[in-house]
């Protein structure tokens, strides 16, 4: 069973960097996804949390995450343009080729169509020289990109080629888009598909969507959802999709609970993901292959 | 209603900075002795050092190249070490400050202010590696040469160029699938345009290959293959190609200087292109046949509106 393909969010888990690095590692997980929070939050350095990543033998899927980016004009543009080289320049400094860049929910940013696209593309003009590649994902609780679908057609108008899009399965699943909306996107557009479940039978709400997401996600095949999820990521092969799943599971409970016992359980969803719903056992063609840990 | 005279439905131009060739490369090495004859048997003479760095000026022809020994001062730029490191392209074009700032716009990263005293402020952004692309409009009546540089006293500030030979390109190595984001910078930042699969030159014609909107220089883009693909990504520029009318004549008078081409079954001198083996630890250098260039006209490539 080849496990390349899911990756697991680091925030998910609690404890130390290191901690959650190993028990990631512990349970067969060879990708990451790593949050800005826990490199500059780290209790001795940005330096150490950087070797910890690096000598974790994890390969970074992504840093998570920019907000609010796009849109803004003046002064607070060039602030925005500083924040976001910042984090290119972490993401480089871990080895990640991925930058998650999250649709504006500011309510200072503009809603122009061309500026947005604008924007975006002189966010991955900045990142193409470090090989990172914009994955950008629409947010429910965003004014202009709220979805998928939606920030495809931006993605389309900045027309980058290191500029993609990150879709969450949460965001699909709770907000109920057709699958077949997943027939308009060309799969190389997609750079990262985020997975997670929830308790919940039924959203009413976009509190109640962003409350969920920020708390009470559960891994595939734990929630109410797991026929949808699986439809969801079949579809996903079915139009060609072949780069890489992460376990995007907020959830306060998981916090509390030690990160080995966390881990055991992404790794039993990626078991059941692989195993019975993908049937995977070789892997994939082209894609990206786990690079060594290379010193800083 | 059409309007031939409506401005803003003018297409952005060709040549959207007013580039006007390569005003100088520069290699960094903390050997710029050993460098420094490498360039002579090839043709080039030292011709003047700058005042307040370590950094020497050669010259052949219409072409500069600098070597830079001075320690890093900015972060994700090239440490001097002995292996002698392409390290910067500066082109010519119309308004530096215009050019920069149009490039910051879009998504260059700057370079902080290095100038000392009384010194040229060359603005420029980072580019593949750690290697960086200036912008210079001082290239004309006088160059950026004649105020940051102190000629070295009873030299020929202008030696002639062996057999024509000019800049005719620069190639860049690339990471796997690299190839569409580099095209997309060069072409979007600076106005380059990719050229057809079926026009080639030289004898090294792996890649994709960009044309300045000058149309005096290329970018050769080349991916990796074999086993290398599987490597870390290593993305830098990694050699320089001279263009010359007489590629045989211009192999045999560097031969006779010192200078050891390829001869291979596959790569070897002909009348379309050679490649120098690799000196000091990689430093190649390649010839192409190119039709020799009409006189350089007065006055600067004007910014085309």
């Amino acid at each position: 069973m080849i496990f390349n393909d899911f990756g697991i969010d680091i925030a998910t888990l609690a404890g130390s960097l290191e901690t959650r690095l190993a028990a990631a590692r512990e349970c067969g997980f060879t990708q990451g996804m790593i949050s800005a929070t826990d490199i500059v939050g780290h209790p001795t350095s940005t330096a150490a949390a950087v070797r910890a990543i690096r000598d974790s033998g994890l390969r970074v899927t992504g840093l998570e995450a920019l907000r609010d980016f796009e849109g803004l004009s003046g002064k607070m543009h060039d602030y925005k343009v500083d924040v976001a080289k910042s984090m290119l320049e972490l993401c480089s400094r871990i080895g990640g080729r991925l930058l998650l860049t999250e649709a504006s929910a500011s309510i200072h940013a503009e809603v122009d169509a061309d500026k947005i696209a604008r924007d975006l593309r002189k966010l991955a003009i900045l990142a193409l020289p470090m090989g990172i590649r914009i994955a950008f994902k629409g947010l429910s609780w965003s004014r202009t990109v709220k979805n998928f679908a939606a920030a495809a057609d931006i993605i389309s108008l900045a027309n980058c080629p290191n500029l993609g899009l990150a879709i969450d399965a949460f965001d699909v699943i709770a907000a109920g888009v057709p699958l077949d909306d997943l027939d308009l996107i060309f799969p190389q557009q997609i750079f990262l598909v985020q997975l997670s479940d929830f308790m919940l039978q039924e959203i009413r709400s976009t509190e109640e969507q962003a409350a969920t997401a920020a708390h009470f996600r559960v891994f595939p095949g734990e929630g109410a959802h797991s026929d949808q999820l699986a439809k969801f990521i079949v579809k996903l092969e079915e139009i060609g999709y072949f780069g890489d799943y992460s376990f995007d599971v907020y959830n306060g409970d998981y916090l509390q609970m030690p990160a080995e016992v966390i881990a055991k359980r992404a790794r039993r969803a990626a078991d059941w993901l692989g195993e019975t719903v993908l049937r995977r056992t070789l892997p994939v063609p082209n894609m990206e292959r786990l690079r060594p840990a290379v010193p800083e | 209603m059409s309007n031939a005279t409506d401005r803003e439905s003018v297409p952005e131009s060709p040549n959207p900075i007013g580039m006007d060739g390569i005003e100088f490369i520069e290699f960094t090495t903390s050997k710029p002795q050993a460098l420094g004859g490498v360039l002579e048997r090839m043709g080039f003479r030292p011709i003047a050092r700058h005042r307040s760095r370590e950094v020497e000026l050669y010259r052949q022809g219409a072409m500069n190249i600098v070597i830079n020994s001075q320690p890093a001062d900015i972060p994700r730029t090239v440490e001097p070490i002995e292996r002698p490191i392409l390290s910067a392209i500066a082109i010519r074009v119309h308004d530096a400050d215009a050019a920069f700032r149009r490039a910051l716009d879009l998504g260059g990263w700057e370079i902080p202010i290095r100038a000392q005293a009384l010194e040229l402020n060359i603005p420029g952004i980072h580019g593949v590696g750690e290697s960086l692309i200036y912008f210079v409009d001082r290239y004309d009546e006088f160059s950026i040469f004649d105020i940051d540089f102190r000629a070295i006293p009873g030299v020929d500030p202008n030696p002639p160029a062996i057999a024509g030979l000019d800049f005719f390109g620069i190639v860049q190595y690339v990471g796997v699938n690299r190839t569409d984001d580099w095209s997309e910078f060069y072409t979007q930042v600076f106005g380059f345009k990719t050229i057809p699969d079926e026009v080639r030159f030289g004898i090294m014609p792996r890649g994709l290959l960009l044309q300045s909107p000058c149309r005096k220089f290329y970018l050769q883009l080349i991916e990796p293959d074999g086993t290398a693909q599987f490597a870390p990504m290593e993305e830098h520029l990694q050699r320089i190609g001279f263009g010359t009318p007489d590629v045989i004549g211009a192999a045999n008078q560097l031969e006779q200087r010192g200078i050891e081409f390829l001869a291979t079954e596959k790569v070897h001198t002909s009348a379309r292109g050679a490649l120098t083996k690799a000196l000091l630890g990689g430093v190649m250098f390649e010839l192409v046949h190119a039709e020799p260039r009409e006189p350089r006209e007065s006055g600067k490539a004007a910014a085309q509106p």
